[in-house]
């Protein structure tokens, strides 16, 4: 963890009392961003943001997947699972130099173990501007009941 | 100066979108992943010699979100020649370059 140099409180003293700031320093950077290097996430590339939400009487998942059309997005559904398989080339327009590139091409397939049961049947996929919505209807057995409180005399 | 404190009076989460510039004889192409976006929300900026995208999207849960990028571009532009579209959430922007910069060949002439 990093600190303030000039909060002597939390400074952290490894050993000696009176370790010298800037190695110490050093040495927590060498090992933060030797953690960084290490990470699964960058090793693997490019993965959408996906969110998961529970509207009570469906899940609904939002992934951002810009640059792909309907056909190049596969989803399978089944009571309890959810796969989702996409994947992007990222590609040169032809006849130009490339000054940067950023946009990765990625290959992105995730399988979810769902949170409630759905109805495969009425699973509705929709992609607008690069942003893909599937809603999950729950089938009736989980859906969420409001329960009517009768006063009693 | 507290550094927390400035930043909770941030009025939108601001995210910075991946891109591709690429380079032929006529012009400058931007290209940014975007996704989610009214096209009417996207703002293309050109004052020489900076160059903005700057988008908001509507409708997000919590806190609004924006995306900004800006670039330095040089006098090669012509800013009343920028064209960009909006497709499958990837913003395309053409920069195109002035006439007296563009490469033109000159045929030799055999006396």
């Amino acid at each position: 963890m990093l600190v303030r140099l000039n909060d002597r409180r939390s400074f952290p003293v490894f050993g000696a009392p009176r370790a010298f700031p800037v190695s110490t320093l050093r040495r927590e950077l060498d090992r933060l961003f030797g953690d960084l290097e290490r990470a699964p996430a960058l090793a693997q590339g490019f993965t959408p943001a996906v969110s998961f939400d529970d509207t009570g009487a469906a899940l609904t998942l939002r992934a951002e997947l810009p640059g792909l059309t309907e056909k190049e997005i596969d989803i399978n559904v089944t009571a309890n699972t959810l796969t989702v398989k996409a994947a992007r080339k990222a590609e040169a327009p032809e006849g130009y130099t490339a000054h940067r590139r950023e946009r990765q091409s990625f290959s992105f397939a995730q399988s979810y173990e769902l949170p409630a049961r759905v109805d495969p049947e009425k699973v509705q996929a929709s992609l607008k501007q690069g942003v893909l919505t599937l809603t999950l209807p729950k089938v009736a057995e989980v859906q969420p009941k409001k329960v009517t409180v009768t006063a009693t005399a | 100066m507290d550094k927390q404190a400035q930043e909770k009076t941030r009025p939108a989460r601001e995210l910075t979108p991946n891109v591709d510039i690429f380079e032929n004889d006529s012009e400058l192409l931007v290209v940014a992943d975007v996704p989610g976006l009214d096209p009417s929300d996207i703002g293309v900026h050109v004052d020489l010699p900076e160059f903005r995208i700057e988008a908001k999207v509507q409708g997000s849960p919590d806190r609004p979100v924006v995306y900004t990028r800006s670039f330095r571009v040089d006098e090669r532009i012509d800013p009343e020649r920028v064209k960009a579209e909006y497709k499958d959430g990837v913003l395309r922007v053409h920069l195109a370059k002035s006439a007296a910069f563009r490469p033109r060949r000159v045929e030799v002439q055999t006396s």
